[in-house]
């Protein structure tokens, strides 16, 4: 332990101790925020149980119901510091409903007699930190560039659509495509700085993320968008189709991002080691790891958008609802995100390809 | 025609154009992963089952196919496959803790609203159907990074045999640092897409930043994305280590092989 510690930098011992104050900082606050909330806070000291019934649905599926009696601290306002008693319900799967034992801290419905929603920004916090910290350790400084610029694009994204429903005039497409611009740019020069393998990139990301978006554009008119089914699109106050265009477009940007990277990266390395390396020696070696990177790419699109619907696939089967059905009410917007994105990763492969050999062809010519 | 068929046909096309046979079975490993999540869900209906153990075993055969029948078996697949499994077993705990103290499980109050005609409390356990789905959205990321590391571990051991085990370690580190950050992006990109509607549905309904950040919906997508980021960035020293520590142990014993 001691060697240990002699070996780290100065710089390493600071960033560390800066890095615990933050986060032991940031937890004691969020612990005692009480005060900044308008709804009342209830600090859960003792549950009983008071009834636990079995009940069946028109299905043959069996719950339970079971009704706690509450206690708990008021926690902020007026009445703070008061006892306060009320009655939680839920049932054992608990869908949408919660099972509070004490020491749970919970914000109290309206009428004050139920359970309103649960305090979770303590959980938030605390993950954000463990996300940071695991970031910090296995990347050091690329580390802590990677989560700066995941909250840079955070910021861009939340300001872009603060403009987007402040002038209703400016429609969410011209929007859209202008955080793509400055998202590419800003995350790519974070992540591989200000050189020409990064300018590639950029110039593949956005020719690529365009060209998806012309084939996706196309096949929705071509079609008529048949099999779409927008209602079921949760968290709608507007016109779904361009909501959804515009969700397609981000979604797969990251994907594109990185394959475009990853592609003129290794491009460019080559050549480094050998200058004089052949063009079609280059373009066959990019097409290789375009082929090895483009299954497991697809992958991880299709699993970050299927696995989300879950749960309301299992409520549409226990209530009986027929396959198809539950499958295209379910899953037909999470698959056309999956697909258009596939499309955007493998045709990426090629442009990243033939554009980093047109400025290789260039710095050759120069020699 | 359907669009989902349309843009099948398109990806298959241009995959088998661009990527030849491997691109044919990196279309196919899609699909049959696709039946896998489906498999996984039908298996999950039954009340008496553990959906947590469920998904496990569902991403077992999902980091399977992505990995053994795209790229065969071999040491390479082999140690991301027992990288992503054993970053899968570590993760999940920490997911079912925080699920169950956040309270991220079942629907949030803005996605029952849709689908009041249907009975939610149906015997399962949304607790572990939450984790399930954490893990899921996360495994085609963790697999991924896997492979980007053992594959070019293997290449700097045979091109350096005399690099220590510790050295060898480190090169699979830094391989990891380059592909942190391109991996979380392309995963918080994902996300963010698919929730743009939720985005634009808390600042239309002017949620207050205390209401977001306590909302279900916006915690359980949040949870998910860090935890995708943590599940990156663990699966890169795990994957180092099971890879320096298989490859020089092999060494050894090819040369003890020689001796006898």
């Amino acid at each position: 332990m001691k060697t240990w510690l002699k070996k780290r930098t100065k710089a390493q011992i600071i960033t560390v101790c800066l890095l615990l104050t933050g986060f032991i900082a940031s937890m004691i606050f969020i612990n005692n925020n009480y005060e900044l909330y308008d709804r009342t806070i209830v600090h859960i000291t003792d549950i009983q149980e008071i009834s636990r019934e079995t009940q069946t649905d028109t299905h043959g599926n069996e719950d339970e119901r079971v009704i706690q009696q509450i206690e708990g601290e008021i926690k902020n306002g007026p009445d703070r510091g008061e006892i306060t008693t009320f009655h939680n319900e839920y049932t054992q799967s608990l869908a949408i409903d919660y099972e509070l034992s004490a020491g749970d801290e919970i914000f109290l419905a309206q009428d004050g007699e139920a359970t309103g929603d649960i305090k979770r920004d303590k959980y938030f916090v605390f993950v954000a930190w463990i996300f940071l910290m695991i970031l910090l350790a296995v990347g050091k400084s690329r580390g802590a560039l990677s989560a700066l610029s995941l909250l840079v694009n955070a910021v861009i994204l939340s300001f872009a659509l603060d403009i987007y429903i402040q002038n209703p005039s400016i429609s969410l497409s011209l929007i859209t495509l202008i955080s793509i611009i400055i998202f590419t740019i800003l995350s790519l020069l974070m992540a591989t700085g200000f050189n020409e393998k990064t300018y590639t990139a950029i110039l593949t990301t956005l020719l690529g993320t365009g060209l998806s978006l012309v084939i996706a554009y196309a096949a929705l008119q071509f079609t008529g968008e048949q099999g779409l089914r927008y209602e079921e699109m949760a968290f709608l106050t507007r016109n779904p189709q361009t909501i959804f265009m515009a969700g397609l477009l981000i979604g797969s940007l990251g994907a594109v991002m990185d394959v475009a990277i990853t592609l003129s990266a290794s491009m460019f390395e080559m050549y480094e080691k050998n200058n004089h390396i052949s063009l079609a020696t280059l373009k066959k070696a990019g097409y290789e790891i375009g082929k090895d990177i483009m299954g497991t790419m697809t992958n991880i699109l299709f699993f970050a958008y299927v696995s989300g619907s879950i749960p309301m696939l299992l409520i549409y089967f226990k209530n009986a609802a027929p396959f198809g059905f539950t499958v295209s009410m379910n899953l037909s917007l999470e698959l056309t995100r999956a697909l258009v994105g596939g499309i955007g990763i493998v045709l990426t492969i090629p442009i990243a390809i033939y554009l980093s050999i047109f400025f290789i062809r260039r710095k050759q010519a120069r020699l | 025609m359907n669009v989902l068929v349309l843009l099948a046909i398109i990806l298959f096309i241009l995959m088998a154009w661009i990527g030849g046979m491997k691109g044919v079975r990196s279309f196919i490993a899609l699909f049959i992963n696709f039946i896998i999540v489906l498999m996984a869900v039908f298996v999950m209906n039954d009340p008496s089952g553990n959906p947590m153990i469920i998904a496990l075993i569902a991403c077992g055969f999902i980091s399977a196919v992505s990995l053994f029948f795209i790229n065969r078996v071999n040491n390479k697949t082999m140690l991301a496959f027992l990288a992503t499994i054993a970053t899968m077993v570590i993760l999940i705990s920490f997911i079912i803790i925080l699920t169950e103290q956040s309270m991220i499980y079942g629907l949030g109050e803005e996605e029952s609203g849709e689908i009041t005609t249907f009975n939610v409390h149906i015997g399962l356990n949304f607790v572990q159907i939450a984790t399930a789905v954490i893990i899921m959205s996360t495994i085609g990321a963790i697999v991924d990074t896997a492979i980007s590391i053992t594959s070019p571990m293997r290449e700097i051991h045979e091109q350096n045999p005399e690099l220590s085990r510790k050295d060898l370690f480190l090169a699979g580190i830094r391989i990891g640092r380059d592909i942190l950050g391109t991996s979380t992006n392309t995963l918080f990109f994902a996300f963010f897409g698919g929730y743009m509607g939720l985005l634009i549905w808390f600042k239309d309904l002017e949620y207050s930043i205390g209401d977001i950040i306590n909302a279900k919906v916006f915690n359980d997508e949040m949870l998910t994305i860090l935890i995708s980021g943590v599940g990156i960035a663990l699966v890169i020293p795990i994957a180092s280590l099971m890879s320096a520590y298989y490859l020089k142990k092999e060494k050894k014993d090819i040369i003890v092989d020689d001796k006898e």
